[in-house]
């Protein structure tokens, strides 16, 4: 038996069966900056974590820079809109498609299909495209404030999720509340949880519960009567989504009051009291100000641990190792503590993990399962190719943007690779690569020092592709892949000539794709 | 050897025995051994998962309880509109499709049986820690306690030897879907295959073996490396193992054009074509009603989600039943709760608590267990509550269906649960020559208030347990133990707590029960 072994045996005799409680990951690094300018190695692993993977450039202009001075630099100090949209589509209203004929249902519906198709395609370019942490801190927010693009017999209206983007976006590295209460009040979530069935008299508890059991205390710690009163504060509000309904003063996709609907009296909850109001100053400003940010604010005063533990921990999880039974309790300790002490501002917490001494321990490097959206943006961005249709490949990788199986988002960690998604992923890596002409090859190559020498070049290529450094026989191996019996020597010669050197870097980069850890980052 | 030359040889005779074979992979013992063969039947489970929490009062109408018409105006199913079955129960009409094999003609022909008030202790209403719940088996509402993998995960990786090293030849459970359901997550890695189409599993799938070998686990890199190696090595493998059984299996039937029912259509093609897999999985998403459940004319959302779950039952049921394997099968419903028995005031309902459960297939004992909900005694959120733990079913599966035992029920579930005895156990001539027989217990007096005597006819000489359990089925102490000799047997007993109880009596490994209730 190895020791590990034996030690997991120990550790199960002394707990129930198969319950875990987390182990810790055992590294002497917490949070202080890492002590040492970045090296290549550093620079890729944080462009892997941060974002979508490494390009050459990108990486080689953050080595030597200090980890606080690199991560300042993919945060950015203000986060601009995109300057481009997935379509004119998004500012186009949509009719109705209930009690219309079922081909103007159909053709309502398949045109929400292609507009949903065309704002994941325009996601998934940006995300390839990007150079900042902030697409990747944004697909974190839109997979923990989670809606769907389809849900029971319905959807969600392609224009509110891109409105719901832009919102996660501008929101990312904000404050948290005030992210909490844009949440709660946009419009696609106010149709998503129920919010818009919610009324005065006949609550609709959906939102109420989310609200605290996924989006910020974590589970256990609110009792069912509070999520019953919160139900109540959150009753009046309407999602605006067809041409034929009415809208608020906002317009077109904005969640609007509807002063009767609302539950004016008084509520309790986590021990606290929101005032009953008059009619008089039942109106959206004063509701949503006195009523739903009080709520908000509630939950961060009574509840400040949960909170600042529950996001910690998610974030932990999303950048440094997805597993979710092995952490590191100090780390998430000392995270959830500065987002306490920075008064709920996310910013501080994003760069204090990704510049610290931890984040960049060898403990942990190579450990994360790329998602499919890592994955496929991933091998697009470090190959510098091009895809056409790449939410089709994610959708069969079982992550469609926007469209996660269920509020909780994406189950994640080991979930994300099984025999059904494994093969697609070797499929679309393979094409990547298989569709890289000669001279892309080549080019590919080139941007490496050294490269006309091929035991200088493939190790180069290796920390580039793979999250931690192999074995000098894989190396071997990848570097017999590339010769293909040619002599070491002849290689100068090999790579002179793009129609010599196409195939063979191609069959070496799909050698090194074949590998289990093409897979972790 | 090489791997591929080591599964021609094995593989004609692997193909009758079931979970015989395996490679070895070269990272371990130079000698491998072959592993034992660890369950020599046949048997197969079919496990379908309600995402959302069914409605369990809109599924089982309890027709005669005005307080369900009252706290359901707008929702309700009246009892003129429900679908009577055997004088007994009362189905949404939705159950009950017509020109279709269902759940309905199923119950009237013995091979369904109608499970109320399953649910746990302390119920969870997050769909998500409670979904957790039921798929390890495991009753922890402490959300530290992480629930990370499922019950028939944990039983596969404990008794079939060699695995994960030794991969059997077929897989051992199949999800039809994506993403691998947690039940067959276990520590030792996945214990099933993710399907969708097996064509395209095939052609993706073949040659995907990696080739390296495991890394040492020491390192999280290395756990999540040899985590996707195993996938990769399960794809390459059983992508030609499911396309052989896919293209030999037929269906008889012509299946509704239902994305549920396809999942059953698909099960029903690899059981016909000789898969040997133990435990397939199908989904079906939806349940998660607060919205617009019901239309006034009983038509939409849920009705809708219980016509596909009733048609694909049940003609999954006659498809199977048409080629003869239907013997071996059984299948079982699991929704992570019901719904609050109030409807909210959107024609939908909120999360609540205990829910039915169907269990299906000719080895069932049909019928309707628990009973009629008690809409007049709600829990403190106005909840239903449980009669019946969760894992009663499962300890069928394990203890008569896998021909696991009690101490196998205490190893997965980390207590003793009582099986509800749902499934029959096939009889063998070794257990009628060993007196392996339910025996009739009495017990009186009962209700008593501290002294009970049991009394049972034992036909054979044998050892004796008897133990006592919660209504609800989890064990409480066990009262005697002990050999008798063939007779008329009497055990006085004493019962120190009060409290409503199933007393059991187990002779040579044959349980028999009866309710008995200690009243001071």
């Amino acid at each position: 038996m190895r020791r590990r072994d034996l030690f997991h045996s120990l550790v199960r005799l002394g707990e129930r069966p198969h319950t875990s409680n987390v182990t810790p990951i055992v590294t002497t690094t917490g949070l202080e900056p890492h002590p040492t300018p970045l090296t290549i190695e550093d620079a890729y692993h944080l462009l892997r974590r941060a974002g979508f993977g490494p390009t050459r450039q990108r990486a080689r202009s953050l080595v030597g820079k200090s980890s606080e001075q690199a991560v300042d630099e993919l945060l950015g100090t203000t986060i601009e809109d995109p300057s481009t949209t997935p379509g004119t589509w998004v500012d186009r209203t949509t009719e109705n498609p209930a009690g219309a004929d079922l081909q103007t249902r159909f053709a309502i519906e398949a045109q929400w299909s292609t507009n949903m198709g065309s704002l994941a395609n325009w996601w998934i370019q940006a995300m390839v495209a990007d150079d900042s942490a902030i697409e990747k801190l944004t697909l974190f927010w839109s997979n923990h404030f989670t809606t769907e693009f389809s849900f029971d017999e319905t959807n969600s209206i392609p224009q509110t999720l891109w409105r719901q983007y832009l919102m996660l976006r501008r929101n990312s590295l904000g404050n948290f509340p005030s992210f909490a209460l844009d949440v709660t009040l946009d419009n696609a979530m106010v149709w998503y949880l129920g919010g818009h069935f919610n009324e005065r008299g006949r609550p609709n508890e959906n939102y109420a519960r989310e609200l605290m059991e996924l989006f910020t205390t974590g589970i256990g710690w609110y009792t069912e009567g509070d999520v019953k009163e919160a139900a109540r504060v959150l009753t009046g509000w309407k999602s605006s989504r067809f041409n034929d309904e009415p809208t608020g003063p906002d317009g077109y996709y904005h969640a609007y009051f509807d002063a009767a609907r609302h539950d004016t009296g008084a509520k309790q909850f986590m021990g606290q009291t929101i005032a009953a109001r008059t009619a008089d100053n039942n109106t959206a400003f004063q509701v949503r100000t006195e009523e739903i940010a009080r709520l908000i604010d509630i939950i961060h005063e009574q509840r400040p641990e949960a909170v600042s533990a529950f996001i910690a921990d998610k974030l932990y999880r999303y950048y440094v190792y997805s597993s979710p039974t092995e952490s590191n309790r100090q780390v998430v300790a000392g995270l959830a503590n500065v987002f306490r002490s920075n008064n709920w501002n996310i910013r501080p917490v994003i760069r204090t993990l990704l510049a610290s001494a931890h984040f960049f321990d060898p403990a942990v490097r190579g450990a994360q399962l790329k998602t499919p959206l890592e994955f496929i943006a991933g091998v697009l961005r470090q190959f510098g190719s091009s895809e056409g249709n790449p939410q089709d490949w994610s959708r069969r990788m079982d992550q469609s943007v926007m469209d996660p199986p269920t509020v909780f988002g994406w189950p994640g960690y080991r979930s994300w690779i099984s025999t059904n998604s494994y093969p697609v992923r070797r499929n679309f890596a393979q094409g990547v690569i298989g569709r890289m002409t000669d001279a892309q090859a080549l080019a590919f190559i080139r941007s490496f020092d050294d490269h006309t020498d091929i035991r200088k070049l493939v190790p180069q290529v290796v920390a580039y592709l793979l999250p931690v450094p192999v074995s000098e026989a894989r190396v071997e191996n990848y570097i017999k892949a590339a010769l293909q019996n040619a002599p070491d020597y002849d290689w100068p010669q090999i790579v002179a000539d793009a129609a010599t050197a196409g195939q063979r870097i191609r069959t070496m980069l799909t050698t090194i794709s074949r590998a289990p850890d093409f897979q972790l980052c | 050897m090489k791997r591929r030359t080591f599964l021609q040889t094995t593989g004609a005779a692997a193909l009758g025995v079931n979970l015989l074979g395996g490679v070895p992979t070269r990272a371990f013992s130079p000698v491998q051994l072959l592993p034992t063969v660890t369950d020599q039947n046949d048997r197969i489970l079919v496990v379908i998962q309600l995402f959302g929490g069914n409605d369990g009062l809109n599924t089982i109408i309890p027709v005669d309880n005005p307080t369900y018409y009252q706290i359901r105006p707008s929702i309700g199913v009246p009892k003129e509109e429900a679908v009577s079955v055997l004088g007994r129960v009362h189905m949404h009409p939705a159950m009950d499709p017509a020109n279709v094999y269902n759940m309905r003609r199923m119950l009237e022909d013995g091979r369904l049986a109608i499970v109320q008030g399953v649910g746990y202790e302390n119920p969870n209403l997050s769909h998500f820690r409670s979904t957790d719940i039921w798929l390890s088996g495991l009753n922890s509402s402490d959300p530290n306690v992480r629930l990370v993998d499922g019950w028939l995960g944990r039983h596969f990786s404990r008794t079939v030897s060699g695995f994960p090293e030794i991969l059997p030849d077929h897989p051992l459970a199949v999800q039809i879907g994506g993403t691998l359901s947690m039940l067959f997550q276990s520590p030792k890695g996945d214990v099933g295959i993710a399907l969708t189409d097996p064509q395209k599993f095939f052609e993706l799938g073949q040659g995907l073996s990696p080739d390296l070998d495991p890394m040492s686990d020491e390192t999280a890199y290395g756990r999540e490396f040899n985590f996707v190696r195993l996938v990769a090595e399960q794809s390459d493998r059983y992508s030609s193992v499911v396309k052989e059984a896919f293209d030999k299996g037929r269906n008889t039937v012509q299946y509704a054009n239902n994305g549920f029912v396809r999942q059953l259509q698909l099960v029903a093609r690899l059981i016909s074509g000789g898969l040997k897999s133990k435990v397939y999985m199908v989904y079906m998403g939806g349940f998660d009603t607060h919205v617009q459940q019901q239309s006034a004319d009983l038509t939409g959302l849920h009705p809708f989600l219980l016509e596909s779950l009733s048609t694909g039952v049940g003609q999954f049921m006659q498809d199977m039943l048409q080629q003869g394997q239907a013997e071996k099968i059984v299948g079982f419903t699991a929704s992570e709760f019901g719904r609050r028995p109030e409807e909210n005031g959107s024609r939908g309902t909120d999360h609540g608590a205990a829910s039915v459960q169907f269990v299906f297939g000719p080895r069932v004992s049909s019928g309707v267990y628990g009973n009629t909900p008690d809409l007049g005694n709600l829990d403190a959120n106005g909840d239903q509550r449980f009669q019946y733990d969760f894992r009663r079913v499962y300890a069928d599966v394990i203890e008569t269906w896998f021909g696991g035992d009690p101490a196998d029920t205490e190893e997965l579930f980390g207590e003793r649960i009582l099986p509800l005895g749902v499934l029959q156990a096939p009889v063998s001539v070794d257990d009628a020559y060993r007196g392996r027989d339910n025996v009739s217990i009495s017990a009186w007096p009962n209700p008593t208030t501290d002294k009970l005597t049991l009394g049972w006819l034992q036909t054979v000489p044998g050892s004796v347990d008897v133990e006592l359990w919660t209504t609800e089925g989890r064990f409480v102490k066990r009262l005697h133990r002990g050999w008798f000799d063939p007779g008329q047997v009497t055990l006085p007993l004493r019962i120190e707590a009060t409290g409503s109880y199933l007393c059991s009596v187990t002779v040579n490994g044959r349980r028999s029960t009866v309710p008995i209730a200690v009243i001071r």
